[in-house]
This record gives structure tokens, C-alpha cells and sequence, in this order.
């Protein structure tokens, strides 16, 4: 049986026989997957892949076009890659900026009590680069309005729009990550979203390994 | 005495202290006391930096400091405070040379490493070289010299150097048509340092030869160093 895991700074998905989503802090040590990429992985692998190139084979086992472009939403970053008749154009990959980004829609989520899917996007966000820095908003926030679920709305679609940003500002996006079940996310890009999940990068792992490793 | 220099001075000037030991302040010398928290701003380059770092822990006598467009606006007025307050003695420079005297280790089909390396000593070490061109490169690389070199081993043997570094081996260092100068069939990295503004240049280019522009503020991280491997992977290049 081959094991191919995306290892997430916060969360990991693997498919090893059955398919799993853990806390990347709960994976057993003694899980060594045969193709892995992100956190960690090349210690935890016997195959390191890295993480731009499986997201962009997963792209094109995933993506029935030839034009596309897949962004990754992870805890801490951004990363895309663009494709124009089917030949790879651009990437990048945002672990500067977009720190933190993800991973603190989650813990405000957890700390408020908030259901993102409940919240309709707002007109306007805040301008947030770094997750730690809207986070410090967000608290100014409430302090000001007491409304923590519009505060809360406006750092996801601040994060939204960062993500539009960065990658240029497309008209159509496909996306991969854990942010794929964020409605309140996904409604407040504006452009066309279609959200993919969260095993893209893990399929191209798949892809690459049945072409032979790269 | 000791003489360190700034840029790619005129050659004229090299050679009247071709008998002193030459230092290149721009480079790696090792570590030294980093005093540039304390003088500089944050905001700038890692070159710069260096340079400053490089220029208080050698206290060379001399310093040949190019001053004009080879170097930087950043570079004039790190010449400015080190000559005006901390008294070392500068001599500016102004290289406009357009007596060009070839890219044969840009075009060779050396690894970038030893590329930079045979560049960048060719002032104090100076030397004619008889190298076999690469005639078919799977990279290019354009980028002034890089603070952090560990990124010259993402790249195949005989990758073509082009920018800055093209120019400072032709020794023209402020031939601005050699430095915009790319081949459009080979694919081509474009790096500056964080601060610089040839990051205009670098993302501008990358843009128009379908490039990838990064930019790195001093140690290369794992999203730069991803993002090199990745390009270079999907682009058909061999690692």
C-alpha cells in the first residue's frame, strides 16, 4: 500500500487505504508516508515532493481545462500556479505575507463561536496582509462596534481580497485548501471560486507518483 | 594597505592599487560584527548592509566606492556616511566604461556557483579565461550577486547569467541594454534583493520573457527556494 500525505502546518491529509484529515500535532510518529510534501515532510517521507509541484500536477489531474488557475489556501500561506494552453506559466507562493492567514480564520472562528457559513460576505474588509496583524484589528473592532460577527466577516473577506490580489486579480480561480468549506470565504473573492478541497496537492502526489517521480 | 572597492569600479583605478591588498566589500568575507541595525534603516538592502558591516569590521584605508548608476542611489549614500561620518577615506567613482570585455563565464558551461565565484574575483583576481559556451542552456539566471548564494545550486549546470552580473563581468556596470538583456526561449529566473529597486527591472522583465521574479531579503526562504525548484521543474528544466 503507498501512503501519500500533505502534511499542513495545522492540518494533514493522508491516504493510506482509507482517507483521513488530522491535526498535523496528532499524526503518529511512527507515520512514514512514501510521497508527502508540505511541513515537515522530508523527514516524514521517503519521497519529499515539493509543494507548488504537487498542487500543480493535482491541478491537471483535477482541472478539465487548459487554461486555469488553482490557488492553495493553506494555514499559513498562499500559493498558486497559472496555466495557458495547458503549459505552466506562473507560480507563487505568499509565506511572508500571507502568514498566519488561514489558520487565525479558524481560531477566531473557535474563540467566538462564530460558523463562517452563517455570515453574508460585507461590502468592504479590512486590508489584511498578515493574519497576526488583522487579528489586532478584529479586536479593535469589537471594542469599537461589539459586533463580533461582522468583525469577524470583515477580516475573512480582508483575507479574500489579499488572496484576489496576489494572484492577480483573475476572473476565475480554483481553489485548494481548507478554506474550500468556507462559504463566507469563497463568497467574499470576487470572482468566479470553484472550490476543489482539500486533497488537491495530495492527488497530484498520486499523479506523480504514477508517472514516475519527478 | 588595505583597499576595499564598491561596485565595479573603472579599471583604470583598480590598477593603481593592484599592489595593495584588494578588498571586495560586497561579498561574503565571512562574519563580522553587524553594526547596521544601529546606522541603517530596515528597509535596507542586504548588499547594502553588507557593504556597511564589511567597512567597519576591515576598516580598510581606501575605499574606490562606484558611485553612479553601476551601483545604486543606496550606494551613494552609504559612500556619503561612510566618508562624512565615519571618517573613512572614499574615492568615488563613476564607471561609464562601454569597452565591453565579454561574458564568456556568463555564457560558459561552468555551474553558477563557480560562475559568481570566477565574476566576482576577477577584480582582485583578474584573469582571461578560455571557457566552452553553452550553447543550449536549460535556465538563465538574472540577479545581482546574491547575498545568500546557497540559491546557485537550485540551478543546472550552464545556466546563462544575465542582468547586473552580465554587466559586471563585460565591465560596463551601468549598460542598462545589456543588463535588460534575456534570452526569450530559455527559462529565466529574475532576482533582486528585497529593497532594491532593480526589482523593477526584475519583475517587468520576468513579466514580458514569461519568467519567474522573486525577491529574497537576505537568507533564501523555503517559499523562494520552492518557488526556483517548482519553475524550473514545470518549465522542463533539468535540477
Amino acid at each position: 500500500m503507498t501512503v501519500f500525505a500533505d502534511f499542513g502546518s495545522t492540518w494533514s491529509k493522508i491516504i493510506d487505504g482509507s482517507v483521513k484529515i488530522v491535526k498535523t500535532k496528532e499524526v503518529p510518529g511512527e507515520i512514514i508516508a512514501d510521497f508527502a510534501c508540505g511541513h515537515n515532510a522530508e523527514k516524514r517521507s521517503k519521497r519529499y515532493v515539493n509543494e507548488l509541484i504537487a498542487l500543480s500536477e493535482g491541478g491537471l489531474r483535477l482541472i478539465n481545462e487548459k487554461d486555469f488557475l488553482l490557488v492553495d489556501v493553506g494555514s499559513r500561506d498562499i500559493k498558486y500556479v497559472l496555466y495557458r494552453d495547458g503549459r505552466f506559466v506562473e507560480t507563487g507562493w505568499n509565506q511572508e505575507c500571507g502568514a498566519s492567514q488561514g489558520f487565525a480564520i479558524e481560531l477566531l472562528e473557535m474563540y467566538y463561536n462564530i460558523d463562517c457559513n452563517r455570515l453574508e460576505p460585507p461590502e468592504n474588509g479590512y486590508p489584511v496582509t498578515c493574519g497576526l496583524i488583522g487579528i489586532s484589528r478584529i479586536f479593535d473592532e469589537i471594542i469599537k462596534t461589539g459586533d463580533e460577527e461582522n468583525a469577524l466577516a470583515k477580516f475573512v473577506k480582508g483575507i479574500a481580497m489579499n488572496v484576489y490580489h496576489f494572484t492577480g486579480k483573475p476572473e476565475k480561480m480554483y481553489l485548494s485548501g481548507g478554506l474550500c468549506e468556507n462559504r463566507l470565504f469563497i463568497e467574499s473573492i470576487p470572482c468566479e471560486v470553484v472550490p476543489l478541497g482539500r486533497f488537491v496537492l495530495v492527488e497530484g502526489l498520486k499523479e506523480i507518483y504514477k508517472k514516475g517521480f519527478c | 594597505m588595505k583597499v576595499g572597492f564598491v561596485g565595479h569600479p573603472p579599471n583604470d583605478i583598480i590598477e593603481k592599487y593592484r599592489s595593495e591588498e584588494l578588498i571586495d566589500l560586497d561579498n561574503d568575507l565571512g562574519q563580522v560584527e553587524e553594526k547596521s541595525d544601529l546606522y541603517l534603516p530596515k528597509i535596507s538592502c542586504s548588499v547594502i548592509k553588507r557593504v556597511f558591516n564589511n567597512s567597519l569590521a576591515f576598516r580598510p584605508q581606501k575605499i574606490i566606492f562606484d558611485v553612479g548608476e553601476g551601483k545604486c542611489d543606496s550606494g551613494r549614500f552609504l559612500s556619503w556616511i561612510l566618508k562624512d561620518l565615519f571618517n573613512i577615506d572614499i574615492i568615488e567613482t563613476r564607471n561609464q566604461n562601454r569597452k565591453g570585455s565579454g561574458t564568456i563565464i556568463c555564457d560558459s558551461r561552468l555551474p553558477l556557483r563557480e560562475k559568481f565565484d570566477l565574476i566576482l574575483n576577477n577584480i582582485i583576481d583578474n584573469k582571461d579565461y578560455e571557457l566552452e559556451r553553452e550553447p543550449h542552456p536549460s535556465a538563465g539566471f538574472w540577479s545581482v550577486p546574491c547575498w545568500d548564494t546557497r540559491i546557485f545550486d537550485l540551478f543546472p549546470e550552464g545556466t546563462r547569467i544575465f542582468g547586473w552580473t552580465r554587466c559586471f563581468e563585460n565591465g560596463t556596470p551601468d549598460d542598462l541594454e545589456i543588463e535588460c538583456y534575456v534570452e526569450k526561449d530559455i527559462p529565466t529566473v529574475f532576482y533582486a534583493q528585497t529593497f532594491c529597486s532593480k526589482n523593477l527591472l526584475a519583475k517587468n522583465l520576468a513579466r514580458v520573457y514569461r519568467g519567474l521574479y522573486v525577491d529574497c531579503d537576505g537568507r533564501l526562504t523555503t517559499s523562494v527556494k520552492a518557488q526556483i525548484e517548482a519553475f524550473l521543474y514545470l518549465r522542463g528544466t533539468s535540477g
